[in-house]
């Protein structure tokens, strides 16, 4: 009845001279389980000012049938562009606040002075089209304002409460700017005020020249003030992971990518040096065909690993790709699950423009299986109706 | 010996040349040059611009032939004498932008090469850059107002990105949060509602990686063998998988899996909870990577550490000094430790 709504609700906001009704359908299937997953997506917009979107799935995912809403959302505008309001099933992202998939409704405006307002409220998603579920509510807000053209700093207020208890509060500051022709710098900080400390710092600067971008990033999470104020674990204090580096990409050729991140992790008292090098080669000037390779050196405390990574896929005629990924992965402690986790995927893929279909064969050693073979297939279809 | 190094480096640089994209093994850019030096008007291949804007006004063969009556080549002319690039955006263009070229031959007075700078020295891009549309639309409202719509049409399925890329330039998947943050209406001008669900929803997360299994390339934090060492990606990172799930998710995932649960044994090591400090392991992990333990232990699970951890007992306080919160004693968790009356 609900994906009955959901197209309905769709076509009712789409016109003849409006972009074309978007219609997705894909059904996955994997010997995994076993699953199968059906999805529907559609997406309209009637002119500039009203457009919808639903994504919907059903599926059996291991010994459980079950389908679900991701999203329904209606959004309208004013024809200036001064405000907009969503409605239905959507994530919400506030400036430097985790994003809250809520079922409910959103709003901006902007306002003189090139401040912008917006605001949130809504029920937190819990999977399962449940029909029964607890008086929890989702609210918040950000003002934010541009600096210009270089850039923007914003405000943001949250709160969910479950059954009338308070599940998080939380401040974020959020940052932008461009601070030169090449240079830009972005930030986001986050305080948790049900249990005061802050729950993520998270800053990067970057300088572009033609071929060579190098950033440089820290962050910091205290996974405490991250979990539900009514968890008893959210008590725990501040002991934060905190990452920092740089990482430099380099096209240096028209078709191969060479990217190096060095950084450092640390762990309560543990720290750990971490390193990925990565090289990408496009073999036509689309990118269709490409080749990557992949060294990465991970983890933090007992939990260090070292890992290798390559993939290909090389575009066939009549639509077909074949691409395959291979997978190498080393923990420094055995622990009885295995001394290496190798994994590998080999997939045939067609895609004309309207239909796509995908079939692969994954193999897989791993903690939780000593051998694993699993086939995947795919098949989907899109249509495009004025 | 480092003279023979570098002629094998400068040996295999020449035979990879092509490969990386150092010489042009395919389809080279058309020579417009040549022809508008030679005095062949724009519109007399391009015929058709004060027509219909659905056509991509490119020249077909017979076009072609109409000067160049002796091909060299029994070949389409633009099999080799066009970037794949260029056609590529072309469509794009065509496909995804309100535009008439019949409403811009007056005000460019007949002159192509007014948008089309770069044209005459071989730039592949047919399609000018949108800078080139500000020297003379004053879009700056528009754009504040992210009203790209006005001029761009289904921007979500459009493949081209912008030349000056500021959120996708490096690595996507660690930075989109801290860019995105300042900016998230500028993500929505292109991005629709389902390109944050598909990873952050709440109710089928990871869609991108399970739908684009055959895309090596297609960006996911779930790809490859993600099942394999997400135990140790996720101690590492603690707090990172709560971004998305909830820490319910785990616990139901490792029952369902027989990987953990009522029946099981305790998959903690020796040492991890003892009457002596160096026997009790459990509070630095705890304190490390809270979410680890509260996707086991949350709600009913609870009673296990509130038996030593309550006020009076021998677990002692597992708040650090200073610690404070603003919730009543009343409320959930703290009345678990601290019933009604008793001391802070």
């Amino acid at each position: 009845m609900r994906r009955v709504l959901v197209v309905a609700a769709i076509a009712a906001t789409s016109r003849a001279d409006a972009d074309p009704l978007r219609l997705r359908a894909d059904a996955l299937s994997t010997t995994a389980s076993p699953a199968g997953l059906l999805t529907l997506e559609a997406g309209g917009a009637s002119g500039p000012g009203l457009s919808a979107e639903a994504v919907v799935w059903t599926g059996s995912l291991s010994d459980q049938s079950r389908g679900d809403v991701l999203v329904i959302a209606l959004r309208a505008r004013t024809a200036e562009g001064r405000a907009s309001v969503r409605v239905g099933r959507f994530v919400e992202s506030l400036g430097a606040l985790r994003p809250v998939h809520v079922d409910g409704a959103a709003g901006r405006v902007r306002l003189p002075f090139q401040l912008a307002v917006e605001a949130y409220a809504g029920i937190p998603v819990v999977p399962g089209l449940a029909t029964a579920r607890s008086w929890s509510w989702a609210t918040g807000g950000r003002i934010a304002r541009s600096i210009g053209d270089a850039g923007s700093i914003g405000v943001a207020y949250a709160q969910q409460r479950d059954g009338g208890r308070l599940v998080s509060e939380e401040i974020g500051i959020d940052a932008g700017a461009a601070v030169g022709r090449r240079e830009d710098l972005g930030a986001r900080l986050t305080y948790d005020l049900a249990n005061p400390g802050i729950a993520e710092v998270a800053v990067t600067a970057s300088h572009r020249s033609k071929a060579l971008r190098t950033e440089l990033y820290v962050s910091h999470r205290a996974a405490s003030h991250l979990l539900p104020a009514t968890s008893l674990f959210s008590v725990l204090g501040d002991v934060p992971a905190e990452r920092a580096g740089a990482v430099a990409t380099w096209r240096c050729a028209p078709r191969l990518d060479l990217v190096a991140d060095l950084g450092a992790r640390r762990v309560d008292r543990d720290v750990a040096p971490e390193a990925v090098v990565r090289a990408r080669l496009r073999l036509d000037d689309l990118g269709t065909s490409a080749l990557t390779g992949e060294l990465r050196r991970d983890g933090v405390g007992d939990d260090t690993w070292t890992g290798a990574r390559g993939a290909a896929r090389i575009a066939l005629p009549y639509s077909l790709a074949v691409s395959t990924e291979l997978e190498l992965v080393i923990p420094d402690r055995d622990r009885g699950l295995g001394s290496a986790w190798p994994w590998g995927l080999a997939a045939l893929a067609w895609d004309n423009g309207t239909w796509q279909a995908a079939v692969a064969l994954e193999a897989s050693a791993s903690p939780q299986d000593r051998r694993r073979v699993d086939v995947l297939g795919q098949l989907g279809r899109r249509w495009g109706l004025r | 010996m480092r003279r023979r190094g570098l002629i094998v480096a400068c040996l295999a640089l020449t035979a990879c040349a092509g490969v990386l994209g150092l010489t042009r093994s395919g389809p080279r850019p058309f020579p417009h040059r040549k022809h508008v030096t030679a005095g062949v008007a724009c519109t007399r291949c391009h015929v058709g611009l004060e027509a219909a804007p659905s056509t991509l006004h490119i020249p077909d063969d017979p076009a072609c032939k109409t000067c160049h009556t002796e091909p060299h080549n029994q070949g389409s002319c633009l099999g080799c004498h066009a970037a794949p690039g260029a056609l590529a955006e072309l469509v794009e263009a065509r496909d995804h932008l309100r535009f008439d070229h019949r409403q811009h031959a007056a005000p460019s007075r007949g002159d192509c090469m007014r948008c089309h700078i770069g044209i005459a020295d071989g730039d592949d891009h047919l399609r000018p850059p949108m800078a080139t549309c500000f020297r003379c639309h004053d879009h700056d409202a528009a754009r504040d107002a992210r009203r790209c719509d006005a001029c761009h049409r289904g921007l979500e399925d459009t493949r081209l990105l912008p030349q000056s890329h500021l959120a996708h330039d490096g690595d996507w998947l660690r930075e989109h949060g801290t860019r995105a943050a300042a900016s998230g209406d500028l993500c929505q001008s292109c991005h629709r509602e389902s390109f944050c669900a598909e990873c952050h929803g709440k109710t089928v997360p990871a869609l991108t990686a399970t739908r684009r299994f055959a895309d090596p390339f297609a960006a996911s934090v779930h790809r490859a063998g993600f099942a394999a060492r997400h135990s140790l990606e996720a101690r590492s990172e603690p707090g990172a998988c709560t971004t998305c799930h909830s820490p319910d998710r785990c616990a139901a995932c490792h029952t369902s899996r027989g990987i953990a649960g009522e029946g099981r044994r305790s998959p903690h090591p020796r040492g991890w909870v003892g009457p002596a400090a160096a026997d009790n392991e459990h509070g630095r992990q705890a304190r490390r990577d809270p979410a680890a333990c509260a996707s086991c232990h949350d709600g009913a699970g609870q009673s296990l550490c509130i038996g030593c951890h309550k006020v009076g007992g021998v677990g002692g306080t597992p708040h650090p000094p200073g610690w404070s919160s603003k919730l009543p004693l009343g409320a959930l968790p703290c009345r678990l430790c601290h019933p009604i009356g008793s001391a802070r």
